[in-house]
């Protein structure tokens, strides 16, 4: 039984067209022309409990619009949405009782009081029985390290520590499901490993579904098994991360310190795309050639003093699928290694 | 239902606690507040020195309106200053609004616990003690039906800002540049009725009659508290009427409320 299943998913907006000129708007203070937007245009998926899903695109793409809808803020034009038995945005109550969401950008704690106190409310809003709060309090005080800033007002708090105490706000009441939208924007490194950490633990000890959205591909890479690529309001990709870099990663990189400045440090199979005097940057594409052979074919030409191998880089992966459009041309891969 | 009065109690709690952290904010209010008591007292006087009378009503007469509105306008934003359109529609456009609709708890009742400015005091005060003086100058002969009829009145005019504020922060799901003009209902509205009505043109009175019923929740209380003729020849039960338009107007804007809340989820901001 999957906990979220989404059917030809539609979501419209109106938008105001812009008038030109004075004429233009003293119009449409009258008569206002609306241009229909396809935020989100029909996309479909299932996700099976206990998943940890990344959900990818660039901004207007369509992410925010399906989080919404998911967590019973947005009605859809169209299509049908069952999230842990709730139709969302028909039964919003009863089904955001169930729910934990954490939007990056706000707080859902109250803004001038001690952080405890905010738990200490959400205890009673979520009617969350007593010794189940005192357990998940102690679990989470201790995995996100807040008693440094437990009694300290939210509006004093550091960006990472309110982000620590919004996680934690969000799963004292145990919720089968957890929206994650931009958890480590604006977080330096330290910050942003210990909540990964966080959310992994929470997913694979408590198996809560876990829907994470983020610009941050390195959060992807750590967490998510499963990816799911939505661009221009399409699903474009639904599958593993592999399966993407191997399909678009391409190139690999050697880098190679030469023993003499030679001229032209051209070999056949590999193209130089960076050279700083003795190093030299080569791009190979892994299916034509191994490391091996091009490393043999330089060798053979040139002294080599020393040399390293570089790994495609998701996150440059990732930038090309959206600026080059890679998936809309050779088309969707949806489905791929046994999802749906 | 227990739950609810817990929750409210709790919100409420919650902001008072805040808020004791801002002590010189409340005090300075408070101060205010006095100058202002003392000013609105001069300001009427000189008038009353000069004319005697303001629309055939004594400074006291005037004074009893105009404490009533006070001392119910601060209560209501007391209470529904979650409501208040500028905060409201401030709210929506951060989208901070949607915190409050991921939570398992109702819309209204989590607005009604947003904001509790204790600061408003102030304001209650200042009404409360004109009224009180007002009162005390008019000796007027009290029946129990008077005594009951007073916080009533005051109980429906609570409801009636209360549903003026709502209706305003419903408008601004569609429009925030309407704030201004939304404020003229609440804040101009609560100015005029402070006031006897028959002062007003024609035109503005009668909008402000049976358009906006302001004139039921303070002119026609007060002339059957003060056992005044009425100008206007309204039927006798007109006083009657009182909690009809407080109480009704509260209801429509909570409808309202309703289905602005249901627009907002079909667009988003």
């Amino acid at each position: 039984m999957s906990i979220i299943k989404v059917t030809n998913l539609q979501k419209y907006f109106k938008v105001a067209k812009h008038q030109r000129g004075l004429w233009g708007s003293l119009r449409s203070l009258i008569t206002r022309e609306y241009e229909p937007v396809r935020a989100v245009d029909g996309i479909s998926f299932e996700i099976q409990p206990g998943e940890l899903i990344g959900y990818l695109g660039p901004n207007g793409a369509g992410k925010s619009t399906t989080i919404k809808i998911l967590t019973g803020l947005l009605v859809p034009s169209g299509g049908e949405v069952l999230v842990n038995g709730y139709v969302p945005w028909r039964e919003r109550r009863r089904y955001v009782a169930r729910i934990g969401a954490v939007f990056g950008q706000r707080t859902t704690l109250w803004w001038d009081l001690p952080v405890i106190e905010s738990l200490d409310l959400l205890k009673h809003i979520y009617q969350i029985p007593a010794e189940q709060y005192r357990r998940n309090l102690a679990e989470f005080r201790e995995l996100l390290q807040l008693d440094a800033f437990l009694n300290t007002p939210v509006r004093s708090l550091s960006l990472g520590q309110r982000m620590r105490a919004d996680i934690c706000a969000a799963l004292l009441h145990n919720p089968d499901l957890l929206f994650l939208d931009e958890p480590t924007i604006g977080l330096d490194v330290v910050a942003k490993e210990r909540i990964r950490q966080f959310i992994r633990h929470i997913n694979q000890e408590r198996g809560t579904t876990v829907i994470l959205t983020t610009h941050d591909l390195s959060d992807v890479a750590k967490l998510c098994r499963r990816v799911m690529i939505i661009d221009r309001g399409q699903l474009l990709f639904d599958g593993r991360l592999g399966a993407l870099q191997h399909r678009f990663g391409g190139r690999r990189e050697l880098v190679v310190d030469l023993a003499d400045d030679y001229p032209h440090a051209g070999v056949d199979g590999a193209r130089i795309a960076h050279r700083d005097g003795q190093r030299v940057t080569y791009q190979f594409e892994p299916g034509h050639i191994t490391a091996s052979e091009l490393i043999g074919r330089i060798s053979a030409r040139y002294r080599i003093l020393d040399l390293a191998v570089r790994e495609p880089d998701i996150e440059a992966t990732i930038r090309r699928i959206y600026e080059e459009r890679l998936l809309e041309k050779t088309g969707p891969m949806l489905g791929s290694n046994g999802y749906r | 239902m227990w739950f609810t009065v817990n929750i409210y109690r709790r919100l409420i709690a919650v902001q008072l606690k805040a808020q004791l952290q801002y002590r010189a904010a409340f005090l300075l209010e408070i101060a205010a507040a006095a100058i202002t008591l003392f000013m609105f007292f001069g300001a009427l006087a000189l008038v009353f020195h000069r004319f005697g009378q303001l629309g055939g009503w004594s400074l006291a007469e005037v004074a009893f309106l105009w404490g009533l509105v006070e001392l119910a306008f601060g209560l209501m934003d007391l209470t529904f200053s979650g409501f208040d359109p500028g905060d409201f529609g401030q709210r929506v456009r951060k989208g901070s609004f949607d915190q409050i609709l991921l939570r398992p708890l109702s819309p209204t009742l989590q607005l009604l616990g947003a904001d509790f400015p204790v600061r408003r005091l102030g304001r209650i005060i200042q009404g409360g003690v004109i009224l009180w003086i007002a009162l005390a100058l008019l000796d007027l002969t009290w029946t129990p039906l008077k005594l009951a009829y007073l916080p009533l009145v005051l109980v429906s005019q609570i409801g009636f800002f209360g549903g003026l504020f709502i209706i305003g922060a419903t408008i601004t799901f569609w429009t925030v540049e309407s704030i201004e003009a939304i404020n003229i209902f609440t804040y101009g509205g609560s100015e005029l009725i402070a006031y006897p009505m028959h002062i007003y043109p024609a035109g503005l009175r009668r909008f402000f009659t049976y358009i906006i019923p302001a004139a039921f929740l303070n002119y026609y209380p007060a002339l059957f508290l003060l056992d005044k003729p009425d100008p206007f020849h309204l039927p006798a039960w007109t006083p009657c009427l009182t909690p009809v338009a407080g109480f009704g107007l509260l209801g429509l804007a909570l409808l309202f409320w309703r289905f602005g809340i249901r627009y907002y989820q079909s667009t988003g901001t």
